[in-house]
């Protein structure tokens, strides 16, 4: 037992370290390295589209519950943020943040009822609901954007308690700390019996009603939690990253990029958002760099997009079918098999 | 779901408070007497699918303590009837009662509130959860905390949390899971990952355990040692036991009494002795030469 306590005690303290390098990574050597452009078409991005994924993951890769609904959250996090400035003066930014959030929350527990009678594939169509009603209303009501013609809204500056958050290397910290502090706290609801209660529900639905799991409130405190990140996100990425936003850029290519990045990253695993979300952001930059050495001028951007589309097309399928746990569990069994090549460690045998 | 009497919404469900029964009755070959007020009580229980008739007319009586065994060929309708008692199936007709809570048709949701754990007949853990976890599930009804509170940590959460970890490595120490509690229980060989199960239904302390063909599947060394923890699970744990199975010779040494069912009806019950040498349970596990067959053969 003993043996056993110290094994997870050493897992649980490594764990904790590795977070810790990562935050301090994050806030000490980015700043000071990165350059305007790394921080404002990158980092700021990527934390967004980090914090949309830990949401969709919540709710895709722990509770099982598919949805195509995330950019609709997104975009009622953004218009609900803006709105809320808007009508209430003197609002604080913080409480601004909560509340889009806890209304972006309110929309997904309202989409996720029909999650009490559909599974899978659809229940997945049904959250395409959510993806179109939402954008058509944005679109439709001119009061969401305070009437402007295209339904654009522009994001006012960031600042809190007279702090502002206006420059790239500002923003980026702004939108770090927003996106540790909710991971964090995701990280704890998910070690916590209502995160189990999620894992039962999408392992075996019945075995899990049969021991007293509320099926109904832990579905829809998943789709709750899990909009209520995806709001969260939706407001980084109109008020801190584009600044200004319209529906149009919540559409449903911008849903399944955040289901992509969950796939090639790693369901049901935090850190696997965080992996997804630099892939799917990186591998653009990358592709097009790539591109112009190799092709030259041929390659402009439209082959650009066309091949972006197909590669990304490819490595779902390569994933679905040889590692459906993603960059992440790739990266953990590499890792394990350096470790285990420096350090043999004994390995904990079955009893018949 | 039409309930016939309200169940108190906490019910004498938890361990602690739990008696333990008449001592005699848990140990030894002794058969327990049924009691006026049995554990599980099943009546006229009825269950047909388009047509196909399931259940007809059933009726089982469980006593405190014991372990009885329903058995029956391929199809008798053994599984039907613990669906029925865990909620899975509603039944045509009938009624099922929980020591003085009548059902026609049991909810679900509160079986752990009456006392009632199940296992299934083909493995129903949770893949993705270790094996301490699979085993702390079983106590998922007890944390009726909100997710904020259980998030900050608060004094009440920490104290529920800590009860049910104490409660699910005593268990898991029991049934000899500590080697492997931190393995990703889908992971694990089949026989281990029934006895996770088993850990599972058993970490809620249950007045009455149902376990749905526990033996299928598993080697014959396996067979065993479950046998020896269900038998530990009666007498150490005081769970009254209705168990499922097909293998007759298995359950003849392990239980009290054995109910069998051909073609969805009760066909005998009583003792193994008694069941052992009934002509109706031979002829529907054996077969038998009947008169006609004889002069046909000749």
């Amino acid at each position: 037992m003993a043996a056993l306590a110290s094994t997870q005690s050493r897992r649980v303290s490594a764990e904790t370290l590795g977070i810790g390098i990562a935050i301090v990574a994050a806030y000490g050597v980015v700043p000071l390295a990165g350059s305007d452009y790394l921080l404002d078409a990158v980092l700021t991005p990527f934390l967004a589209l980090a914090l949309a994924a830990v949401g969709l993951n919540v709710l895709t890769g722990y509770a099982g519950q598919v949805s195509l609904g995330s950019a609709a959250f997104l975009a009622v996090g953004a218009y609900a943020a803006y709105n809320l400035h808007l009508r209430i003066p003197g609002l604080p930014l913080l409480v601004d943040l909560v509340l889009a959030g806890s209304i972006a929350a309110a929309v997904g527990i309202v989409f996720g009822l029909p999650s009490l009678r559909l599974r899978g594939f659809y229940l997945a169509v049904s959250t395409l609901a959510a993806q179109f009603f939402v954008q058509w209303a944005l679109t439709k009501f001119g009061w969401f954007s305070n009437d402007n013609a295209s339904g654009v809204i522009d994001a006012p500056p960031l600042s809190i308690a007279g702090v502002s958050f206006t420059n790239p290397v500002e923003r980026y910290v702004f939108s770090l700390t927003v996106v540790v502090v909710l991971s964090l706290v995701t990280l704890r609801l998910l070690r916590s019996q209502s995160g189990r209660n999620f894992v039962a529900v999408r392992d075996h639905e019945i075995a899990a009603k049969v021991i007293g799991v509320p099926i109904l409130r832990t579905k829809l405190l998943a789709f709750g939690i899990s909009s209520f990140l995806i709001g969260v996100a939706g407001v980084l990425w109109a008020f801190a990253y584009l600044r200004t936003v319209e529906p149009a850029g919540f559409n449903l290519d911008r849903s399944f990029q955040i289901l992509f990045i969950i796939i090639i990253g790693g369901l049901a695993s935090l850190r696997g958002s965080f992996v997804g979300a630099a892939f799917i952001v990186v591998f653009p930059l990358l592709l097009s760099r790539v591109g112009a050495a190799l092709l030259g001028s041929v390659f402009d951007s439209g082959v650009l997009e066309m091949s972006q589309r197909i590669l990304i097309g490819v490595l779902i399928i390569a994933f679905l079918i040889a590692e459906p746990r993603g960059l992440i569990a790739l990266w953990d069994r590499t890792w394990a098999r350096t470790w285990a090549a420096v350090w043999p460690a004994k390995h904990p045998t079955i009893p018949t | 779901m039409l309930r016939l009497e309200e169940a108190p919404p906490d019910g004498p469900a938890h361990g602690q408070t739990r008696e333990r029964g008449d001592a005699n009755m848990r140990h030894g070959g002794h058969v327990p007497q049924p009691l006026a007020r049995p554990v599980l009580g099943l009546a006229n229980i009825s269950l047909t699918f388009g047509g196909v008739a399931a259940l007809r007319d059933v009726d089982l009586d469980v006593a405190q303590g014991e372990i009885r065994a329903v058995i029956g060929p391929n199809g008798a309708g053994k599984s039907s009837l613990l669906n029925v008692v865990s909620g899975q199936y509603r039944a045509d007709r009938g009624e099922v009662r929980f020591g003085e809570h009548a059902f026609d048709e049991v909810p679900t949701s509160k079986l752990t509130a009456h006392g009632v754990a199940r296992t299934f007949q083909n493995l129903a853990l949770f893949k993705g959860l270790s094996v301490f976890d699979n085993v702390l599930m079983g106590l998922a009804h007890r944390v009726r905390i909100g997710f904020l509170r259980q998030i900050v940590g608060s004094p009440l959460a920490r104290q529920i949390e800590a009860e049910n970890r104490a409660a699910a490595t005593e268990v898991i120490g029991f049934l000899h899971l500590d080697q492997v509690q931190d393995r990703i229980a889908g992971t694990l060989p089949y026989g281990v990952q029934k006895r996770v199960e088993l850990a599972r239904a058993l970490v809620a302390r249950p007045k009455l355990l149902l376990l749905d063909e526990p033996f299928a599947g598993v080697t014959l060394s396996e067979k065993q040692e479950l046998s020896l923890h269900v038998r530990n699970a009666r007498d150490s744990f005081g769970a009254t036991i209705v168990l499922i199975e097909h293998d007759i010779g298995l359950v003849m040494g392990l239980s009290d009494r054995v109910a069998v069912l051909n073609y969805g009806r009760k066909i005998a019950d009583g003792t193994p002795e008694e069941i052992r040498t009934d002509p109706a349970v031979i002829d529907a596990y054996l077969g038998v030469a009947h008169e006609d067959d004889t002069e046909l053969a000749a």
